[in-house]
């Protein structure tokens, strides 16, 4: 090991270890990043400047969504930079980032579509190997690995926290996620790196607050829905509802807009939601506690199902007419427009909606249960807050504006 | 002296010189005294350069100024004909110059006259003492053009002939004389290619159209616009390969050899006619077919002089079928986009046929300049949509298109799309198509049959809504035009050019065009990259404009465009400082690769044989 148990935990008491969080701009990589930054440690994160803005914007702009106070946004040191860009690590480790202890690799694209091939390998294998080789070069002795709980790809039932060398997958993201692990694997096993992998399942807003800096995944759908409810609502309040009616959307009589939308589900099954507060919470604690390495699910162990979220969304949005049902619904009745949009979108995401893989928590559970740390349940009034945040926000358009 | 507002000025000052205030593209009717007058100086256009030449003080107050000021009724005809192509109102240049002259008479200045001097009456001996001037103001209006590299050159007169006769005769006067001459076919070049110190040939008068249906041609004077000759072969159920709307047939079939998508079928240059007759710059009349002529079917790699002056073209007819309609075919990529339409070109399916760039897309479609930034952006960005491969098919065309494409826009679609892109655009609705993270491409959902009804209630498709991009004053007008369905109708709209009118809409356009042969991606890759980098490096405003393929596609004309304010001498100075590196570029280009050629080099020989510009034996 480049580095031994108790010279790691002195380093890190005396807050000396410099922690480089990659992807820091992203969903997960920030709240990491403003989790370790608010525990005191010495946090470098690393991001590209996009859409106009630097790195350092758009962190003073995160920071103010997190409400850092000056002086830990201070202290935060922000590294521009794109970890895909040739001999970046080799300049990097002679440079800026020479002298790195650990590093907290989040950046990552979450994108599942066979058409994004290219990207997601990019962002998930490239860009993987090229933040390994700068930890080899930088002398840095820990290596954080963010992945996902899908690397256990098209299995049924129990899925144990070990290495998977081989498919099959379900889809691009899954695949070159669980190509990374390996790498990461091979490369600190051979430079004597620690090496831990965190494993969350699908990461949504904070079950507290329901703020979130996301609006995909989880939110998509709804949002998709609500847009097309307002549309109608117009088409129905504006124009003489013509374009409504012919799809059957009216007006119930509770004021709700009925929109005949048939969502297809299998009947066991549901998704394996984690609020980011959760898997923040849970990343601390093996970060801290898991010193020796390992492979660390974060899940949730009572799936959501699909009808429930459904119901849910009915209810929040006073949305009426959306079902779920058996294939055999639309051997009777072909899919409508509204049907086939839903389809074509959900499509990517069905093997996470009617999932019957459990995640095993033999690593992760002793450290999380430690500190009392308990996923929480996924029920109406959590689906509540975070829609409401997504409202408020506009599904992300208003985030920065406050 | 009366006051020139700068406002207006500077509204003067970007006339594209494009006439499309002289042809009736709208049904609009024309600038009354236009017709009457034929001088470009009593259009739209004309008077836009009195305005800009009063301002610079580069011509007096002269009879005829005075006389085109008056004979502008303010009717507000040019406001939508111009605004429609280049977004530009002229209503308030046209009240400013009334005004001006007005001031000018109150205030009593004086009204310059001319001297006729021998020239001038021996040329109104030939053609009429109406058709042949010396009038500053007059000259001024044929002096100069957008192009900023071509300086502005007075001509000594500006005669409107009205037969063949009288123009051989004006070129032998002009040969005795000593005096240079130069032909507008309709008063505008955008190159600066046509000033001259001597005479302007302004052959407006000569309009002519004969069609000899048992022939399939039409006879056609070298006064009568694009826009014209399509509008009449229509009616008859025919068609021709048309140049620009505002552009002369016979003008441009000499200088270019006329291109449009249609050239996937109809070829280009010799293609185009039959015959054509043209009086020599010996004052000789004759027709290309006498075997005792000059051969000006052969293509010389140079550039060439052209034959002399086209006094009328046997213009090609086309059949068409009561099936055809457009269809755009989406594509991310640059290569499959003209793979596919190569193999459409091979094939032999589909009429007309070009790659477009969702800067030609965006730009065509829409009615404002700000929209079309806003399609611009949202067409790569959230539909993945970076070309289409646009064509013109009959029924089985389609078929064929629909089995070999994976996703098709048809023309029921484009016309929602149209009537409807102020919503498309919508910050909301393009978030929901931005982060779709389904399996199929955004424009494949688009583009499924099945998602009509939801499209028409996001897109809320109508003239009014699409009437909601242009000015307030203007919405009307465009609810009445977009009413029309010939507006959103692809053949009719592609046959016609208007909307490909708007592609200097931005800014003057530098329009570069280079003959390729369609299966070399790499050469594409590197005639492209290397008009985009000269741009770069000179912080040029470019874009790809379209490919063509033709002759079965195996080659193709390409068009890169730089775009420039004409009115800035920075600007001016970039184009400049770009133009020679662009040059040996190319010919280093062309005389590696076969089938790669700058169509300067057809300048002028638009007559000859396809096959000798774009083979090379």
């Amino acid at each position: 090991m480049r580095i031994e148990t108790g010279p790691l935990l002195e380093k890190r008491a005396a807050r000396a270890s410099r922690i480089l969080v990659t992807g820091a701009a992203g969903f997960l990589g920030s709240h990491i990043a403003v989790a370790l930054l608010r525990a005191g440690h010495r946090v470098a994160v690393l991001a590209r400047a996009s859409k106009g803005r630097s790195a350092r914007d758009r962190f003073a702009r995160l920071a103010a969504w997190f409400g850092l106070d000056e002086r830990t946004t201070a202290a935060l040191e922000v590294v521009e930079g794109d970890v895909l860009d040739a001999g970046w690590a080799a300049a990097e480790s002679r440079g800026g980032l020479a002298g790195i202890d650990e590093i907290v690799h989040c950046a990552s694209s979450t994108a599942f579509s066979e058409r994004k091939r290219a990207e997601v390998e990019a962002a998930n294998v490239d860009g993987l190997r090229n933040v390994l080789d700068l930890a080899v070069r930088s002398g840095c002795g820990f290596f954080h690995h963010v992945s996902t709980a899908y690397v256990a790809g098209r299995r049924t039932g129990p899925c144990r926290e070990d290495w998977v060398e081989a498919g099959p997958f379900t889809n691009v993201y899954e695949e070159t996620k669980a190509r990374g692990e390996i790498m990461a694997r091979d490369a600190c096993r051979h430079e004597g790196l620690r090496l831990n992998v965190y494993r969350p399942t699908i990461v949504y807003g904070d079950s507290r607050t329901g703020r979130t800096l996301r609006f995909n995944a989880l939110y998509y759908p709804v949002k998709a829905a609500v847009y097309l409810r307002d549309i109608y609502l117009t088409d129905i309040r504006e124009r003489g509802g013509r374009k409504a009616a012919g799809l059957g959307i009216r007006l119930s009589e509770s004021g709700g807009l009925v929109m005949p939308i048939r969502i297809e589900v299998a009947p066991a099954g549901g998704l394996n939601l984690v609020p980011v507060d959760h898997c923040v919470r849970a990343f601390m604690a093996i970060f801290e506690d898991g010193l020796d390495g390992g492979i660390y699910h974060i899940a949730n162990p009572r799936p959501t199902r699909i009808e429930d979220l459904v119901a849910f969304g009915k209810r929040r949005f006073q949305m009426e007419g959306i079902e779920t049902c058996g294939p055999e619904a639309f051997a009777a009745q072909p899919k409508n427009a509204l049907e086939v949009l839903y389809d074509s979108y959900l499509e990517v995401y069905r093997p996470y909606m009617q999932d019957t893989r459990s995640f095993d928590t033999a690593n992760a559970a002793p450290i999380l249960g430690k500190r009392g740390l308990v996923c929480p349940v996924f029920d109406y009034e959590v689906f509540l807050r975070c829609m409401d945040y997504a409202v408020e926000a506009d599904w992300g358009s208003k985030l920065f504006d406050r | 002296m009366p006051r020139i507002d700068d406002r207006v000025r500077a509204t003067a000052a970007q006339c594209r010189h494009y006439a499309m205030c002289k042809i009736d593209y709208l049904a609009t009717g024309l600038c009354p005294s236009g017709p009457e007058k034929h001088f470009v100086t009593y259009y739209p256009q004309g008077r836009m350069d009195l305005y800009r030449g009063l301002a610079e003080g580069r011509i007096p107050v002269t009879e005829a100024l005075v006389e085109a000021a008056d004979t502008c009724t303010l009717c507000g005809v040019c406001d939508p004909q111009c605004h429609f192509a280049t977004g530009l109102r002229p209503t308030s240049v046209m009240s400013a110059l009334k005004g001006y002259v007005e001031d000018h008479r109150r205030e009593k200045g004086p009204v310059v006259r001319t001297v006729e001097d021998e020239d001038l009456r021996n040329i109104r001996e030939i053609v009429g003492r109406d058709w042949a001037t010396n009038d500053p103001a007059v000259l001024w209006t044929y002096a100069d053009d957008p192009f900023p590299l071509a300086p502005p050159q007075m001509p000594r007169y500006v005669v409107l002939p009205g037969t063949r006769e009288e123009v051989a005769a004006i070129v032998r006067l002009a040969g005795e004389r000593g005096l240079d001459l130069a032909i507008r076919g309709n008063g505008g070049s955008v190159f600066g290619f046509v000033f001259t110190d001597g005479v302007v040939l302004d052959m407006s008068r000569m309009r002519t159209i004969e069609f000899d249906l048992d022939n399939w041609v039409a006879a056609v004077g070298p006064g009568v616009t694009s826009f014209e000759l399509q509008q009449e072969a229509c009616r008859r159920g025919l068609r021709v390969n048309a140049a620009e709307p505002a552009a002369t047939v016979c003008g441009n079939l000499v200088c270019t050899g006329t291109f449009s998508t249609w050239s996937n079928v109809y070829g280009t240059a010799a293609d185009n006619f039959v015959d054509m007759e043209f009086v020599g710059r010996d004052g000789r009349i004759f027709r290309l077919n006498d075997k005792r002529g000059p051969n000006h079917f052969a293509f010389e790699h140079r550039v060439a002089p052209s034959p002399g002056v086209c006094t009328k073209a046997f213009v090609k007819l086309h059949p068409m079928t009561d099936d055809e309609e457009g269809l755009l075919v989406p594509f991310e990529g640059l290569d499959e986009a003209v793979r596919f339409a190569r193999e459409l070109g091979q094939r032999r399916i589909g009429l007309a046929l070009a790659v477009l760039g969702a800067h030609y897309i965006a730009t065509f479609l829409t009615p404002d300049e700000g929209l079309a930034g806003r399609v611009k952006a949202a067409l790569p960005e959230a539909l993945g949509i970076n070309y289409v491969v646009f064509t013109i098919a009959d029924r089985f065309g389609r078929e064929a298109i629909r089995m070999m494409a994976p996703a098709v826009i048809d023309s029921s679609l484009l016309r929602l799309l149209m009537l409807g892109l102020p919503r498309l655009v919508e910050p909301r609705w393009l978030d929901l198509v931005r982060s779709y993270e389904g399996g199929l491409r955004p424009f494949e959902i688009l583009c499924r049959p099945e998602m009509r009804p939801v499209i028409e209630a996001v897109l809320q498709p109508s003239p009014e809504t699409i009437s909601e991009c242009v000015p307030e004053g203007l919405r009307p007008f465009y609810r009445e035009l977009y009413a029309r369905p010939e507006m959103t109708d692809m053949v009719w709209l592609n046959m016609h050019r208007i909307v490909s009118a708007r592609m200097s809409r931005r800014k003057h356009m530098v329009a570069f065009l280079v003959y390729v042969p369609t299966d070399r991606l790499d050469v594409i890759h590197e005639v492209i990259g290397g008009f985009g980098r000269v741009a770069g490096e000179h912080g040029l405003d470019h874009d790809f404009g379209f490919l063509t393929p033709m002759d079965l596609g195996k080659r193709a004309i390409l068009e890169y465009d730089y775009y420039i304010d004409h009115t800035d001498p920075l600007e001016k100075d970039k184009i400049a400082r770009a133009m020679p590196v662009l040059e040996p570029w190319l010919d280093a280009l062309a005389a590696r690769v076969p089938g790669v050629l700058s169509l300067k080099y057809v300048f002028s020989q638009g007559c000859a044989r396809k096959d000798g510009f774009l083979y090379r034996v």
